[in-house]
């Protein structure tokens, strides 16, 4: 396993050299500045003295941060310490003139700023675009919001229940007869967190070789909008609305998750020529049917489907499950529970986890790099050999015999398994924990004024 | 805003006008990918097979009346008209190659050879079979940008196997946490595996592109769409291990605000969300569902009263919404500062003033379909805004243009791979899942 600081070799972080000013709070803007963290940029979070980001408080805790005197303690919580690792804390006061000073030379230093506040309040603070542009005319600073900076619904507040509602995804979402309903995870926030990820990125290219900086204005919102291909489709090319189908996936059956002896299970039921597969492997010789042969046949038939397939599945665990229909070139998955993740052998296969340590409480494991990046130079393992034999030799689509892409021999030669080099891991900082180093080294404050500030409470 | 059909207008200014990515991937997690490089710019050539055409353009007969294709009409090529596909690709090229020929191989090699990315999706292993790896494109293009995203990445013992979108929801915890309470998990309306996993794969590519242009180093990028995904959960698995408790299925509830959920709205199937983040909320809102009497329950006046008291709230809050309009109480409740939203539905975004006012949706012009409204790029930027210059391509479209204007193939050569198959317009196949 991966451990602190460690990055499996001697690579730089792909964003190495890259400075972040990271204004963000709560989850969208975090996860943001988390990926570019990871990537090697000098994140430097810039929390209110005190108190610092208010999901410090969220979920499960771990490391308990002092207070200033008479409030006692609080302690980082989990979602805190996923969030922002690898990042550096300074407190800074941006109510104060001196930490507006902090903040400034701090952007002049930098090469983006990532601020999730609500719409506006950089600018009451003197902090906005056309006043950080002014310090540093190539910088990139992206702003994340609930519903953009412009339009009527710019001030509407909201929490991941109404972004997900408003964004289209809930509605289908859900049995038909019931509530819509959200995800578990805040989805809505975290894949605008990723989109914001992916126009900074763009936007510091282009700024690297014109120099021309930009504001990016990011919607949770319109995130959610952009991936609702399926009913924002439907409804543009037929005017049909996409209606919730609980389990069921939309137009189909079979296609979905189902109770099985020690859990829940994932049936993918197509392609329909791999269909007589399922009832080979669920021992139930009425699944030929050729009433069921056919995707619409098993739509219009969908309750007999799935009372045929409950009693094998009741009576069988989900990874054996799981297995049984990957070998058979099914795409079935199981749900899976955090436990099952912790141990799961394929993420343990591949080094996925990051140990950190945070000190008095142990060692945590950490979900590692969402992407590994091997570059051109680094070592060449010889060709994967992991894969136990497959049934079929099929692409993604699930398919085989006929397939151009499927045919001929294996030649190897791809990188595998340590390939988390670019990615650099360290726990998620204490509040304040780097405000010295950060004022001192990188500002070049003397010690003294260092010491003024925290007096004043600026730090 | 409305485009041409292929209007090829290139925005000069443009964060990624300098770059061409081959792009093999299919269905949704590797196109959203490139979806998101093309509205940068990035000139995308989605190349596609005759016998295996993305099978997000749907069977080659399909039924009639299914309702991704305009007016539920599938027309003469269903494969050119179906909207969960015309979605994707906006702003990319389209060409078809057979890779089954040395003819075909040899184009392929000279696409590579002028490509700083090739991306594909396919499962663990298939592009390997036909002699494709990283190290032998990387002959053809030493600085090459490989992305491969398999749906459990390029080694381990699950490598070989399969999952979309769908599975990725519960292989990455996604599903289990979600649900109504007491009840089983339940799956999201989309396949959110797909989008997180282009996402991710869109920004770490830029940054490996960036990492490039400084090193003139390429890069071998392995995906693993389940690792992927549970990148997006990795507070709950911290959580798990701090307390050893299986993260509950809450429905639309939260431990930190309540309350917090949708309810039933006049009309047909009709929902307002409604979240209260503290004791003013509260108190708001208490204040129009039950008037002063509500407002100064001491049961309700704390976040722990309310949360030990949140059937009945859900109760009486229900009984409030159910005969006033969904956007009126949105209206409404935002005035006296409460956290709301109507639950929206396809006709309620494509109407919506908010997402006109801010151009969220684009209307673009395809030649088999018309006029349409899609969703548009997901950031504004102010310096290089980009815009959907075209629609996405019909089969095999842009043939004529890359191997012609790109490769500088003379039209006899072109016409000749037409009459082997080696390209085309008409499909020869389709796999659907």
């Amino acid at each position: 396993m991966t451990t602190e600081s460690s990055n499996n070799g001697s690579l730089p972080g792909l964003l190495e050299g890259v400075r972040v000013i990271d204004l963000t709070h709560y989850i969208s803007g975090p996860y943001c500045t988390k990926l570019m963290a990871t990537l090697g940029a000098e994140v430097i979070k810039i929390e209110r003295p005190g108190s610092g980001d208010p999901i410090r408080q969220f979920g499960p805790a771990l490391t308990p941060t002092p207070l200033p005197e008479g409030e006692g303690q609080k302690w980082d919580g989990a979602w805190f310490l996923y969030l922002n690792t690898s990042k550096k804390s300074l407190t800074l006061d941006l109510g104060s003139d001196a930490g507006k000073d902090i903040l400034r030379s701090l952007v002049s230093s930098a090469q983006i700023v990532v601020e999730n506040f609500a719409p506006g309040t950089m600018d009451k603070l003197g902090l906005g675009y056309s006043d950080l542009e002014k310090l540093n005319p190539s910088l990139v600073m992206t702003s994340i919001s609930n519903y953009g900076q412009t339009g009527p619904y710019r001030d509407w507040k909201a929490t991941e229940l109404n972004l997900y509602a408003a964004g289209g995804l809930m509605y289908i979402t859900g049995e038909p007869d019931s509530e819509p309903l959200k995800e578990g995870a805040p989805l809505a926030q975290l894949g605008a967190g990723q989109t914001a990820f992916v126009a900074t990125m763009g936007a510091l290219m282009h700024a690297e070789g014109t120099c021309q900086g930009q504001h990016i204005d990011v919607s949770i919102t319109d995130y959610a909008t952009n991936i609702l291909e399926n009913a924002m489709m439907q409804y543009s090319y037929s005017g049909e609305e996409y209606t919730r189908v609980g389990n069921r996936g939309y137009g189909r059956a079979a296609w979905g998750i189902y109770p099985c002896q020690d859990g829940y299970v994932g049936i993918i039921s197509g392609p329909d020529t791999r269909w007589p597969e399922v009832a080979g492997i669920m021992e139930r010789e009425e699944l030929s049917d050729p009433r069921f042969a056919s995707r619409n046949g098993r739509l219009i038939n969908a309750d007999e489907v799935d009372a045929l397939m409950l009693p094998w599945l009741l009576d069988h665990d989900k990874v054996d499950i799981f297995k049984a229909g990957q070998e058979a070139g099914l795409g079935f998955g199981f749900v899976a529970t955090m436990e099952d993740i912790l141990e799961m052998e394929q993420l343990t296969a591949r080094d996925y986890f990051v140990e950190l340590d945070h000190g008095a409480a142990g060692k945590l494991k950490y979900p590692g790099a969402p992407i590994r990046t091997t570059s051109s130079t680094s070592p060449q393992s010889p060709p994967s050999q992991g894969g136990e034999a497959m049934g079929s030799q099929s692409s993604q689509e699930g398919e085989a015999e006929s397939s151009p892409l499927t045919t001929g021999e294996p030649q190897g030669g791809h990188p595998t398994g340590q390939a988390q080099d670019h990615w650099v891991y360290r726990r998620a900082p204490h509040l304040g924990e780097h405000s010295e180093e950060i004022l001192g080294v990188a500002l070049g404050h003397p010690a003294a004024e260092i010491a003024r500030l925290r007096d004043q409470g600026v730090i | 805003m409305t485009t041409n059909n292929n209007s090829n207008n290139a925005d000069p200014n443009q964060p990624l006008k300098n770059y061409r990515v081959l792009d093999l991937s299919r269905i949704w997690a590797g196109p959203y990918c490139t979806k998101l490089m093309a509205d940068m710019g990035a000139e995308i050539i989605k190349m596609e097979s005759l016998s295996v055409y993305d099978s997000h353009r749907g069977p080659i007969n399909p039924a009639r009346g299914i309702a991704a294709y305009p007016d539920g009409e599938p027309g003469d090529e269903p494969w050119n008209r179906n909207g969960w596909f015309n979605c994707l690709h906006l702003n990319k090229y389209g060409i078809t190659l057979e890779l089954t020929s040395e003819t075909g191989r040899n184009v392929f090699d000279q696409l590579v050879s002028i490509s700083d990315v090739v991306i594909e999706n396919f499962r663990q292993g298939s592009l390997e079979r036909l002699g494709y790896s990283y190290e032998t494109l990387r002959r053809l293009r030493p600085d090459l940008i490989y992305v491969s995203m398999p749906a459990f990445g390029n080694s381990g013992p699950w490598q070989k196997y399969l999952a979309y979108g769908i599975g990725q929801e519960q292989l990455s915890g996604m599903a289990h946490m979600t649900g109504y309470r007491g009840e089983g998990p339940m799956k999201s309306g989309i396949n959110h595996g797909d989008p997180i996993t282009g996402s991710h794969a869109a920004g770490v590519l830029l940054a490996a592109l960036r990492y490039r242009k400084r090193t003139g180093k390429g890069m071998y990028i392995d995906v693993s769409q389940q690792e992927s995904a549970v990148s997006l959960i990795g507070a709950d698995v911290l959580a798990y291990q701090l307390t050893g408790e299986e993260p509950p299925r809450r429905g639309n509830r939260s431990p930190y605000f309540a309350p917090h959920n949708s309810y039933r709205c006049a009309g047909e199937d009709r929902w307002v969300a409604i979240a209260v983040t503290n004791d003013e909320e509260w108190r708001q809102l208490a204040q129009l569902v039950g008037g002063p009497e509500l407002a100064g329950d001491p049961r309700f006046a704390t976040l722990a009263g309310r949360l030990e008291n949140e059937d009945q709230l859900d109760e009486l809050i229900s009984g409030w919404t159910a005969d006033k309009k969904a956007y009126d109480l949105c209206h409404l409740l935002q005035r006296e500062g409460v956290p709301a939203s109507p639950v929206m539905g396809g006709p309620d975004l494509l109407a919506d003033p908010h997402y006109a006012a801010r151009g969220t949706f684009v209307r673009v012009n395809h030649e088999q379909v018309g006029e349409k409204t899609y969703p548009g790029i997901p950031w504004k930027m102010s310096a290089t805004p980009g815009q959907v210059r075209w629609a996405s391509p019909t089969l095999g479209q842009h043939n004529r243009q890359i191997y012609g204007d790109l490769l500088g193939m003379a039209p006899g050569d072109i016409t000749a791979l037409e009459e082997q198959g080696i390209i085309g317009t008409k499909p020869t196949g389709s796999r659907i899942i």
